[in-house]
């Protein structure tokens, strides 16, 4: 059985909280619910804010956004949100195709998405 | 699984492969496929699409057809020539109407997790047809 620990690296980034993919594509169930179960993990603290790296994510289904949108009810519930950076322009096409792009805010590098959360607190 | 192989015409013979519900098995399938585009040098836009749809169509043949019971199989038939992809994905399952599943875009789906397999499949492939009972479902992508 997948460990989150391998799907997922979760640091702090000033109080952001920083999730980086450790796989290029998470396919078997045990990896997606292993995917699942570490950005969960981070929704645990209410009103987390959470940023969301998909350097070297060269593919991704359904099932993977799924889980991402859950992860973002979430936090929304709890005064939080998730951020996306980093990700490859034909997985963005999948974004953009499905919309998902109006649902999520997406930068084009990490710490882009992590300074915005920091330009929202000064403002 | 009472679906038929696809009759062989000018496309050649179809390479058919049967395994047990499970997500882990998908890789094998997509492997050969992959194998097989880039033997032919279609570009990486194709390789992303027919990867993208093959699975999607499996992935929903898994969760949706046989509900991840790994006592039911999916079976997927595949051909591809220089100029064009086939595939075809049958599970076990009762079927379903694919003109009811709901819009994933519209304002009130957005945040719902379900719904988006289909809408990837038909853009990234030039057609996408289900049978009558919508337990079997036909892609093609042209190069």
């Amino acid at each position: 059985m997948a460990e989150a620990a391998d799907i997922v690296h979760i640091s702090d980034r000033d109080g952001v909280t920083l999730v980086r993919l450790r796989s290029g594509a998470v396919r078997t169930e045990a990896e997606v619910e292993a995917l699942g179960r570490g950005l969960l993990s981070v929704v645990e603290v209410p009103g987390q804010r959470v940023v969301l790296s998909f350097l070297g994510v060269k593919h991704l289904t359904s099932l993977v956004l799924g889980q991402l949108i859950q992860v973002n009810k979430r936090l929304a519930d709890s005064g939080g949100e998730i951020r996306l950076a980093d990700i490859d322009p034909q997985v963005y096409e999948i974004f953009t195709i499905t919309q998902l792009d109006r649902l999520f805010k997406i930068y084009e590098r990490e710490d882009e998405a992590l300074a915005s959360f920091a330009e929202d607190a000064e403002a | 699984m009472t679906s038929n192989p696809p009759k062989t015409d000018d496309m050649g013979a179809w390479t058919e492969r049967v395994f047990p519900t499970s997500l882990a098995e998908i890789r094998g399938t997509e492997r050969d496929v992959l194998t097989r585009l880039r033997e032919l040098a279609y570009d990486e836009d194709h390789l992303f699409a027919v990867r993208l749809s093959l699975e999607e169509a499996l992935v929903n043949a898994m969760r949706h057809g046989n509900h991840f019971d790994p006592n039911r199989s999916v079976r997927v038939w595949y051909r591809i020539s220089p100029d064009r992809v086939e595939i075809r994905v049958a599970d076990e399952g009762t079927g379903f109407d694919p003109g009811g599943v709901p819009d994933p875009t519209a304002d009130e789906n957005l945040d719902k997790p379900c719904g988006r397999g289909i809408m990837l499949m038909r853009c990234y492939m030039d057609k996408v047809e289900f049978s009558p009972r919508g337990n079997e479902v036909f892609m093609v992508k042209h190069r």
